[in-house]
């Protein structure tokens, strides 16, 4: 087991200002949030839409600046055979070193490939911008059969692919610098099931062949369970559990885990329904001391909700009792959550 | 309920005829939820645009019968389809933000249904009650309106002042006065027909502070609640059938499950046919009684829900169901579409 990124105490926090330039609020995308990514395995991060899974991608590739907390890489991204580094401290050059470590792979193909190159440009461009100019064409080839593509695609254009093959050639592109960490932002949500399986099997056989390091964001359950070995479970930017992915779908403990784990449609009719209630609360965290706190009293919402599903024997957990905040507890070994103790 | 026969829709393109549909057969009975599975491109979406004519203009319905209610709907004239549309059948599309008008209140958007569609209903609440049926006596503009107007009073009231004729300004205040004092002045005035009905139907979706919500514009909505708008809406002509494309796929899975229960309580409320288009079969399984599977514009497999996750027998549904990672590390099976029987 051998760390290669670490993430201490992130936190990441938006200024919400009003019309005369002041503050008011801060969105709090993170909200301390401490991570530890193995070398060679798959970690993933499941949340709903707002808790903060894209902000911590992004802090991750320096692209936000985080508000305080450290991201801290180890010997073997920053090349250095002696030190772990703090990921603020890279000097510019060194940040460019390090972005060769680490790809990246977006939800929506069409969005992250250029209309108007064509395939050898997209997939070479990193390797020129790099300045690792030599055989670029038959390492773009090389590139291209890794997945699935070929030398007849080198001189087509993005519209010209289907969805499951130019999500193929993102990946190919991101893997032209030998990466050790690929971060996988929902990589197969806008692709069919069959064309999923396809690039699934994909990813896993390209993590076999170069020994990489997946960060797998996303919010589709069977997905995460079958590519992941690690996960978290983020919450309104904090991580609410996290423990290997076979203890965590068998013994979920957070509440929030578990209402997602059963809100999953699955085939299986008998299964323990737990309806999570109301709607999904705003990040937003006003400075006024009255406003402060998000609510954690039962909303209307929720009480009409109650109300609609009672005597139907559907267990339901109300979404303003995740609100509060409890502090990570150990509930066996590499299995943490944010719950009460007994 | 709706019956469709041999269904051929083609779509004229510069490339040549493109055939989306090659003879479509479902039977969708009352009272019942029916699923309609394909990956993009199989033709779902073409069936419910086809049975409703919403078609755009490149596309053509070839052959086939169209049945509601045993009425053949397939020649019909436009009155009657507009009829049929959000009266009898209502629908509700995948992303609620773009289906929704971003410039129209939720109130104006469900109102402009229930006057198409319930006029006869609204006259007799309003004779019931003695309450204006449209209108709220209730002055209100548009806040863009209102502003326009304040603007108007200060520039004339500053002008006037400005040239030391202060008391011409005094029309002014007294108007800028009228704005503020409003709400006060009209606190007895009653809500209008119209709005009761939009308030009720917007609480039979569950909604809280209906009255609230009536009067805000989409982009103030989550999206959970925007998705509750627009089925208030396909429901409030009083709709037979229900047709949702793709209901919660922009949607997070614990909204999915709400809105999926909402559906499935409204539809054994209300007795009514739900026909649910969707591309995740777990989603099927969980809400629907029967499911047609669709590749390349055919019905591969019709069963019930059971039947066709427990014993599937067209190749293609095979391999669907493969596909999906269920747990374990094997490598997930890819459906080989070129060999299957459909083709």
């Amino acid at each position: 087991m051998k760390e290669i990124l670490k993430l201490k105490n992130l936190k990441k926090h938006f200024p919400v200002k009003n019309s005369w330039g002041t503050d008011v609020a801060l969105v709090k995308a993170l909200d301390g949030v401490d991570l530890k990514i193995e070398s060679g395995k798959t970690f993933g991060i499941v949340g709903e839409s707002g808790c903060g899974k894209t902000t911590l991608m992004r802090t991750l590739l320096r692209l936000v600046e985080p508000t305080s907390g450290s991201v801290i890489l180890s010997e073997e991204i920053t090349g250095n055979n002696f030190s772990s580094k703090n990921l603020e401290e890279l000097t510019s050059e060194e940040l460019r070193n390090f972005r060769k470590q680490i790809g990246v792979v977006f939800q929506d193909p069409m969005g992250a490939l250029n209309p108007r190159m064509l395939i050898k440009d997209i997939v070479s461009e990193p390797l020129v911008i790099h300045g690792k100019t030599d055989n670029v064409r038959s390492r773009v080839i090389e590139l291209l059969e890794n997945v699935g593509l070929g030398e007849e695609h080198l001189y087509r254009y993005p519209h010209e692919f289907s969805g499951g093959q130019r999500q193929r050639i993102v990946i190919a592109r991101a893997l032209a610098l030998d990466p050790k960490i690929l971060v996988l932002d929902e990589p197969t949500s806008a692709l069919d099931v069959s064309v999923q399986a396809q690039i699934l099997n994909l990813l896993n056989d390209l993590q076999k062949k170069y020994d990489l390091t997946y960060i797998f964001i996303s919010h589709d359950l069977s997905v995460i369970e079958y590519m992941c070995d690690r996960l978290a479970v983020m919450y309104l930017g904090r991580v609410v559990e996290e423990a290997d992915t076979d203890e965590l779908f068998s013994n979920p403990q957070h509440p929030y885990t578990k209402a997602l784990l059963s809100a999953t449609p699955s085939f299986d009719k008998n299964k323990d329904k737990i309806m999570i209630l109301g709607d999904v609360p705003s990040p937003i965290n006003y400075l006024d001391e009255s406003k402060a706190k998000l609510a954690t009293e039962i909303t209307e919402q929720e009480k009409l909700e109650i109300s609609a599903i009672e005597g139907k024997g559907i267990d339901y957990i109300v979404r303003s009792s995740l609100n509060e905040v409890i502090p990570l507890v150990q509930i066996s070994d590499g299995h943490y959550a944010r719950v009460r103790q007994q | 309920m709706l019956e469709i026969e041999n269904l051929k829709t083609n779509f004229n393109t510069y490339d040549g005829v493109v055939k989306a549909l090659d003879g479509v057969n479902l039977k969708i009975e009352d009272g019942e939820i029916f699923g309609l599975v394909g990956e993009t491109g199989s033709g779902k979406s073409v069936t419910c645009y086809s049975a409703l004519k919403l078609l755009p203009k490149a596309g053509e319905v070839v052959d086939g019968s169209i049945k509601l209610n045993g009425e053949d709907i397939t020649n019909a004239s436009d009155e009657r389809l507009r009829e049929i549309r959000g009266g009898e059948i209502g629908i509700i599309f995948q992303d609620p933000l773009s289906a929704l008008n971003p410039v129209m209140t939720v109130n104006e958007q469900i109102g402009e249904i229930l006057v198409l569609h319930q006029n006869a209903e609204l006259q007799k609440l309003a004779l019931e009650k003695e309450i204006p049926t449209f209108k709220s006596e209730k002055w209100k503009a548009s806040p863009g309106v209102e502003f326009t107007i304040m603007a108007f009073c200060i520039s004339f009231i500053s002008l006037f002042v400005m040239l030391g004729q202060w008391r011409f300004s005094l029309p002014f205040l007294f108007v800028i006065m009228l704005m503020f004092l409003r709400d006060y002045l009209q606190r007895d005035n009653p809500a209008s027909a119209l709005d009761l009905m939009v308030i009720d139907a917007l609480s039979r979706v569950k909604l809280p502070n209906p009255e609230q919500i009536a009067n805000s514009y989409p982009h103030e909505l989550s999206g959970g609640m925007q998705q509750r708008v627009m089925i208030a809406m396909a429901l409030a002509g009083k709709a037979k059938m229900l047709i949702a494309d793709e209901p919660t796929t922009a949607l997070d899975v614990t909204i999915q499950a709400q809105i999926l229960q909402l559906i499935k309580d409204i539809q054994k409320e209300e007795n009514m046919s739900v026909l649910l288009i969707t591309h995740d079969l777990g989603v099927v399984a969980e809400t629907c009684e029967k499911v047609a599977v669709m590749y390349k514009g055919k019905i591969v497999e019709q069963a019930t829900v059971e039947e066709i996750f427990s014993n599937p027998k067209n190749d293609y549904t095979k391999g669907l169901l493969e596909a999906i990672p269920k747990g374990g590390k094997e490598r997930l099976k890819v459906p080989n579409l070129e060999e299957t029987s459909v083709l």
